[in-house]
């Protein structure tokens, strides 16, 4: 079982926002993909609950990327910055 | 075989949309503090109940009014934190059990308290007064809000939900 951050160092950063925007699904279909209630997504999203293993590997699995690409424990950079620093 | 919690009919009702005026945090505070108010007010009455005229009919009126309010204010509770006490486990996501299970550790101390208290408490009334009627009630009322302390915990504590999931 997941469980809820006690301060801003023990949070879980996602991109689960930027991703779901970009495959244009919603919380509700990302929910029901991958189990769980569309609200849990919501607070996932917005780092007041970090997932259990099984969901941050299921979410992966969905949006077809390794876990780490979505999940970190240092802030995400966005990524057009990451793009931007790709770009030769 | 499906990952997804069980859509039990309680699931569904305590999910349904035409609800989610109860899960703002206004009206869960409102809900939590209404239903303390009612349990004060019932134990006043039973102590004053018992301090002065023993047991008497307003007395048997104030508590079937008192038990009949809480009905559609526990309903209301409930609701707003999509009923997360009643349902089974396989009903609810590990979110939603995470929320459940820090409410009951976190009033587990003063649970027992307010357990013991509720002995204690009818065990001295029924000794100070032979009022055995308003003993029991006294204890039932503290064994009740030591029961609905994780309720009232949750309810209180629970972060706002995200918007429309739908987004």
């Amino acid at each position: 079982m997941g469980r809820q951050p006690k301060s801003d160092a023990d949070r879980v950063h996602d991109r689960i926002a930027v991703l779901r925007a970009d495959r244009g699904v919603s919380r509700r279909e990302l929910a029901e993909a991958v189990g769980v209630h569309p609200q849990t997504i919501g607070y996932v999203e917005r780092g007041e609950y970090s997932p259990s293993l099984a969901l941050a590997l299921r979410i992966a699995r969905f949006f077809g990327l390794p876990v780490e690409a979505i999940f970190s424990l240092d802030p995400l950079p966005s990524l057009s910055q990451e793009l931007l620093r790709r770009t030769p | 075989m499906s990952i997804s919690p069980d859509q039990t009919y309680l699931a569904r009702t305590f999910d349904d949309g035409r609800y989610a005026w109860a899960r703002r945090r206004p009206v869960r505070r409102r809900a939590v503090a209404a239903q303390i108010a009612l349990f004060l007010a019932l134990v006043v009455a039973t102590l004053i109940c018992a301090a002065t005229t023993g047991w008497s009919t307003w007395f048997f009126l104030v508590w079937t009014a008192g038990m009949l309010g809480f009905i559609p204010l526990h309903s209301l509770l409930n609701l707003s934190i999509r009923g997360v006490f009643d349902r089974s486990s396989r009903s609810m996501d590990e979110h939603q059990q995470e929320l459940r299970e820090r409410s009951y550790v976190a009033v587990a101390w003063p649970a027992w308290g307010l357990n013991f208290t509720a002995f204690a408490g009818a065990v001295t009334l029924v000794a100070l007064t032979d009022e055995i009627g308003l003993g029991l009630c006294l204890g039932f009322l503290l064994w009740m809000a030591a029961g609905l302390l994780a309720y009232w915990h949750l309810a209180w504590t629970a972060p706002d939900e995200p918007a429309d999931a739908d987004l």
